[in-house]
């Protein structure tokens, strides 16, 4: 098959997904009320640890906000293809990965468009934390407009970054099989951890969130250079780089892990 | 076509940790049970046989087509399906195969039959013509025609192993598996199944390979039967030398005319009744309760023989249940 004509098979899967969920319009509609409502509330903690704190150990209102956006938004692109990797375990408790591995298709491209999830809520309330730091430091001149197009780059770098750690977190689960904890850990928690900036965090913490859990390669290093002008130009780059490698080698620890795959009884 | 060599299958699951943190706990567990599913199983099965693959609940069915399919990897041992090895070259083997799990659908739940079928045959880059050619086939052979837009969630489950049939054979595989196929099925609807294995297998030539736990299927549709017990192979031949290596004795009930005189050496379960072949198992008023093995001694002689005791008015004869001879085996 050509990178073409996957394609297009990705994006009927992805059409057909949808159509799927649309089937169950009153709980289509009502999830997606839902998922607003707490974006909302997010968004406000967000605001409120804003207002009360302000600046964090030299850290700007802007440049604060700024790390949410980019991680809020990372995320929302991980989780709008890459959501059926995060719930891998539904599919390792009742077996249901035993169809997928039935396809003449790489099980992770037969995984990801199994349910694609519109992030409505996420993309507004990132976008708009985005807009509005990055309108803060343009006002006072501390970025100019190529922040724009850098921060639409590690955008894309972030979401790789993360759904490797989510891939690797998951297939964790052909051992186990429950991954709930793990991921919380990995995931949830580290996440969390890097909206606010790392120098926040004792040494052999931050090296944890660079190194072995590398969300902050997702917005702290990044903000670095384009926000800072700390390090160089060539952070960019190695960010590719970087997420490129963590994709290579999760990639690598999922195609083994398929190989413990213990199915369940019948 | 498929060929296993000393297959194994082991399952190692951690000991589950209770308590906080337990998915961490039971991650760097060092404790494991260990539990052997199938034990060093090998067999060949040409292109054209239909075989049957029997075995009581969690013999090893399961796991067995499991890994011959490549969802499972075995633990040590060799699959190759048409010279390929379905782990190591998983999307090549998997495009000449169609695989049903009766227990479940491969078809999209909530969306209409058809489009199932339109995805899949995306998926196997299989041509609009060829698609519509061989869906007008099977939507005559298997009745599609009723239900073809209605959302899978709402088929019956007889209407749902048909599409899941129709839908496994639409990029026209080579070999096709079948975990029980007709489970939980209604008379007419396993006949239904049935006849389409039967013409599939003797008309286009399709490997296939059946689990099941109706023996009909395998009497009916298999001419050969592979046996799993406790994960290793009991028996692998055709149906018909099963029933004989087994030998369960046929019942014969005969009503005598008038009177009659059973002679001594058929009597009873005494000594020395093992060496006749025919043995009286209860004698009520004139009927009387014959067992007698078939394979070593011919329905005439046993009519001759039972001639000899009395005047015959009547005979019945049953022959041993495939289901019997089955649990024989198990």
């Amino acid at each position: 098959m050509t990178t073409r004509s996957w394609l297009s098979l990705y994006a009927l899967l992805i059409r057909t997904s949808i159509k799927s969920r649309m089937q169950y319009k009153f709980n289509f509609i009502l999830a997606s009320f839902l998922a607003a409502l707490i974006q909302i509330s997010e968004f406000l903690m967000v605001a409120i640890v804003l207002y009360k704190f302000g600046a964090i150990q030299g850290w700007s209102m802007h440049e604060i906000a700024y790390l949410f956006a980019i991680m809020t938004l990372s995320k929302t692109l991980y989780r709008t293809f890459g959501d059926e990797v995060h719930h891998l375990e539904k599919y390792l408790v009742n077996g249901e990965l035993d169809q997928l591995l039935t396809r003449p298709m790489p099980v992770l491209l037969a995984l990801m468009p199994q349910k694609f999830r519109i992030m409505l809520g996420e993309v507004l309330q990132g976008g708009f934390l985005l807009w509005w730091s990055l309108h803060g430091m343009m006002a006072a001149g501390q970025v100019g407009w190529s922040a724009v197009p850098q921060s639409l780059y590690i955008i894309v770098t972030g979401a790789v970054i993360l759904f490797s750690i989510g891939l690797a977190t998951a297939t964790f689960g052909f051992w186990t099989t429950r991954i709930t904890e793990l991921q919380n850990l990995t995931e949830d928690a580290a996440r969390t951890a890097a909206q606010y900036p790392l120098t926040l965090y004792p040494k052999w913490m931050s090296s944890i969130l660079l190194i072995i859990v590398p969300v902050g390669l997702v917005n702290y290093i990044p903000s670095l250079y384009i926000l800072r002008g700390e390090l160089g130009v060539w952070v960019l780059p190695a960010l590719a780089g970087a997420a490129l490698l963590c994709l290579g080698i999760s990639l690598k620890f999922w195609q083994f892990g398929l190989t413990k795959y213990q199915s369940t009884g019948s | 076509m498929i060929e296993a060599h000393n297959i194994r299958k082991e399952f190692k699951t951690p000991v589950v940790k209770e308590g906080r943190f337990s998915g961490l706990r039971t991650l760097f567990t060092r404790e494991y049970r260990t539990k052997e599913a199938v034990r060093g199983i090998s067999f060949q099965v040409e292109q054209g046989e239909f075989v049957g693959y029997i075995g009581p609940n969690g013999a090893g069915k399961s796991t067995t087509i499991k890994m011959l399919t490549g969802i499972l990897h075995p633990t040590s041992g060799r699959v190759s399906i048409g010279g390929m090895n379905p782990h190591k070259e998983r999307r090549s083997v998997v495009n000449n195969l169609g695989v049903v799990f009766g227990q479940r659908s491969q078809l999209w739940w909530d969306l209409p039959v058809k489009d199932s079928y339109d995805i899949l045959a995306k998926m196997y880059s299989v041509d609009q013509a060829d698609k519509e050619w061989r869906l007008g086939q099977f939507a005559e052979l298997l009745d599609l025609q009723a239900f073809w837009e209605t959302p899978v969630r709402k088929l019956s489950l007889g209407q749902r192993m048909r599409a899941d049939l129709a839908a496994a054979m639409l990029h026209d595989p080579g070999v096709l598996f079948l975990d029980e196929p007709t489970i939980g099925l209604d008379v007419n609807a396993k006949r239904n199944i049935r006849h389409f294995l039967k013409l599939i297998n003797e008309q286009f030539g399709k490997t296939i390979l059946l689990t099941t736990h109706d023996m009909d299927d395998i009497e009916q549709l298999c001419n050969r039967v592979m046996v799993i017990n406790n994960g290793e192979l009991s028996y692998d031949g055709t149906v018909r030398s099963l029933r004989d290596t087994i030998g369960l004795p046929t019942l014969i009930t005969v009503t005598f005319r008038g009177p009659f005189a059973i002679p001594e050496q058929f009597q009873g379960a005494g000594e020395g009744s093992r060496a006749v072949p025919l043995r009286v198992t209860s004698a009520v008023d004139n009927a009387v309760t014959i067992e007698v093995n078939r394979r070593e001694m011919n329905t005439l002689d046993i009519f001759k023989e039972l001639g000899r005791w009395g005047e015959l008015d009547d005979i019945d004869m049953e022959d041993p249940d495939f289901e019997d001879v089955i649990h024989k085996v198990y």
